[in-house]
């Protein structure tokens, strides 16, 4: 196929992914500015007025909800498209026995559909954040924007990395969900990588999505951190993700229907 | 690649892994991601080379099993050859299993878009032609309906409406299409017509060998994954036809063992059969003009004198010319070794080109009851175009002049 016919089938498939989303539901694609919100809410509820959580960190106590809404989102949208990109080779298992298509676009498609639906959900919360009067920094918008898209090439590789070992050995899928709760809370998503105790902190150490997660939290919350270095990691780390996972994708593409 | 060669395999191998165990599937990750070392496995296709030529539609002929599915994927690039190598040429679409990849939960327009896209379509250009899909399709309002809803002929009509809107270099269809209505499928074969007569090209899967031979030029016969016999759809379908009707025959207790001598319990069975003196089960080649001789070896329990009969039936089942030793009172001896022998010639053969097959029978003495039957497969080679089963004698006379 020609790279244009490509990109048309990349386009497909991400409105086809969208669209199921939100199949047979009433308002359709309001729930994409509807969820994120009702999330809000639910946490505002739980940490502020339940749990009454406060987060020692520097010499003013961060406000816990944004806090939680910085992290929350980019870890939804990596859970998600790893969740999706490992389903999407198995679920169209029927079309690949029939027709040849680039196989890397199934798993990109989820990936750029969960990135751009919970890009929106950090959005529209961080407006409504704002309007609530608590600190969400406006100018923080362009370089969380980039550590959220080097997320999202990060996060590719390493879907596209599950996705292919998966179609091998089905044991990764069904091994996925407990390895992402475990990640959840090895990340700095709850709390910070201060807040464990001393020895779980080489997990965060170790953990590649600290540095993105760090990276957004700390744009968007206008901490008071020198960026770049972090930034230049967090490029290299997408990159060598990416480049991995799209070989040893590319490697074992043509040999996906054999152990189907 | 020549200019007329649309598409081409050479040396085209195709083994699946064998993966029975969990173990396996791993080992098999490490070994295609590494390269150290390659899986156990299958063969199912092996050193394949096959050209079709634009134009020039080929048909593509076998058994169940024989790998023809196998060898469409290789080619449409569903699946990667394990050895050898593929090219095409061109645009590329199949009318198998049509409608297979349409999402049940989506309309027939969300459908279209998506298969569109899959099929190659350039941007704009479902766009374009989609008033024309439609009509071609005829499924009016339903059109915006979930697929779910839609009867299996309308799902098979969108489909086909798609590929007729592609016009693909090269189309891969199996049976033409025993679908949808009639008119339907008169349209579908219709399109098809204009299709080869606006030079297109068909690969044909088919177990008809008289589409085959209607709509082709050359064949390619497949047996147990290799290339038994390609080349002029003719020569290649008689002889499948020649191989099919032995087997159908012997499946269906016709001649219930292909080897003589076996039904010894019997008490008339055939020792051994022979076709211008060979025993074995290959089709024997005959030119027209030819001697054929038959010989029967009867084998009598009892030692009374049976009677043999010889059939001579077209690969298709039709009956040419048969008859019994009874008939032509032919005595039968019984020698010391309980065996009578027969032979007939039949000098000066007049079939006409075609595979044919020799049914051998061994009888009671009264000629009434069958305790044996085998069958022979020839083969009468020539380049005559003329129709039928034999050449009748015949002259063409100078008409008297009126003047």
């Amino acid at each position: 196929m020609t790279a244009q016919a490509n990109h048309l089938l990349l386009r497909r498939l991400v409105e086809r992914e969208f669209s199921q989303r939100y199949l047979g539901s009433l308002s359709g694609p309001a729930w994409a500015l509807l969820q994120p919100l009702l999330l809000l809410a639910v946490y505002a509820l739980v940490f502020v007025q339940i749990l009454r959580v406060r987060l020692p960190a520097g010499d003013t106590p961060l406000d816990v909800v944004p806090f939680l809404v910085a992290g929350l989102w980019p870890w939804a949208a990596f859970a998600e498209s790893l969740n999706r990109g490992v389903a999407a080779v198995p679920e169209n298992a029927a079309l690949l026995a029939k027709v040849a298509l680039p196989r890397s676009l199934l798993v990109v498609a989820p990936v750029i559909v969960a990135f751009a639906v919970h890009g929106v959900g950090l959005v529209v919360v961080g407006i409504a954040l704002a309007l609530w009067g608590r600190p969400f920094d406006a100018s923080g918008l362009l370089p969380a924007t980039v550590a959220y898209l080097l997320l999202g090439g990060f996060t590719l590789g390493i879907a596209l990395l599950l996705a292919a070992w998966n179609v091998f050995v089905r044991d990764v899928g069904q091994i996925l969900g407990q390895a992402l709760t475990l990640l959840f809370f090895l990340s700095p998503v709850f709390f910070t990588r201060e807040m464990v105790p001393e020895a779980f902190r080489v997990a965060f150490d170790l953990n590649p999505l600290s540095i993105y997660l760090d990276l957004i939290r700390a744009a968007l919350l206008a901490t008071d951190v020198d960026l770049l270095p972090a930034f230049a990691k967090a490029a290299a780390v997408a990159a060598f993700a990416l480049v991995l996972g799209l070989a040893v994708f590319q490697r074992l593409s043509p040999h996906f229907e054999d152990f189907a | 690649m020549s200019s007329g060669t649309l598409a081409r395999m050479r040396g085209v191998t195709k083994r699946f892994p064998k993966v029975a165990r969990r173990r396996d599937r791993g080992r098999a990750f490490l070994q295609l991601l590494t390269g150290w070392g390659a899986p156990t496995a299958t063969t199912v296709l092996e050193g394949i080379d096959l050209e079709i030529r634009r134009g020039e539609s080929l048909g593509l002929i076998g058994e169940n099993g024989a790998g023809k599915s196998t060898l469409l994927k290789v080619l449409t690039g569903v699946l990667a050859p394990s050895e050898g190598e593929v090219r095409i040429d061109g645009s590329v679409a199949a009318l198998l299993e049509l409608g297979a990849g349409f999402h049940p939960e989506f309309s027939g327009r969300d459908n279209l878009r998506m298969a569109a896209a899959l099929m190659g379509f350039a941007p704009g250009e479902l766009e374009a032609r989609e008033a024309e899909i439609l009509a071609f399709a005829d499924i009016g309002r339903y059109i915006d309906e979930p697929i779910k809803h839609y009867s299996s002929g309308m799902v098979v009509r969108l489909g086909f409406a798609l590929v007729a809107a592609r016009r693909p270099d090269l189309l891969i269809t199996d049976e033409i299409l025993a679908v949808g209505d009639e008119a339907f499928q008169r349209k579908c074969i219709r399109w098809i017509e204009d299709y080869l007569g606006g030079g297109g090209t068909l690969l044909l899967v088919s177990h008809s060998m008289y589409q085959v031979q209607k709509l082709c030029r050359h064949a390619i016969w497949l047996e147990h994954g290799r290339i038994r016999a390609s080349g002029d759809v003719y020569d290649v379908t008689q002889d499948y036809l020649a191989a099919q009707e032995r087997r159908i025959a012997r499946e269906a207790g016709m001649s219930p063992q292909e080897s003589p001598g076996t039904l010894a319990g019997v008490e008339f069975s055939l020792a051994a059969v022979r076709v211008n003196g060979h025993d074995g089960e290959a089709p024997v080649y005959l030119a027209a003009g030819d001697t054929l001789a038959i010989d029967l070896d009867v084998r009598s329990r009892e030692g009374r004198a049976p009677v043999a009969a010889f059939g001579i039936v077209r690969a298709d089942g039709t009956p040419v010319f048969g008859t019994t030793s009874e008939i032509a009172q032919v005595p039968a001896t019984v020698d010391a070794d309980g065996l009578a022998r027969f032979r007939v010639e039949l000098p000066n053969l007049v079939l006409l080109p075609g595979a044919y097959s020799v049914r051998f029978h061994a009888l009671d003495p009264e000629g009434l009851r069958v305790f044996d039957t085998l069958e022979r497969g020839f083969v009468v080679r020539g380049h005559t175009r003329e129709l039928g089963v034999v050449r009748l004698a015949h002259r063409w006379v100078q008409p008297a002049g009126r003047g």
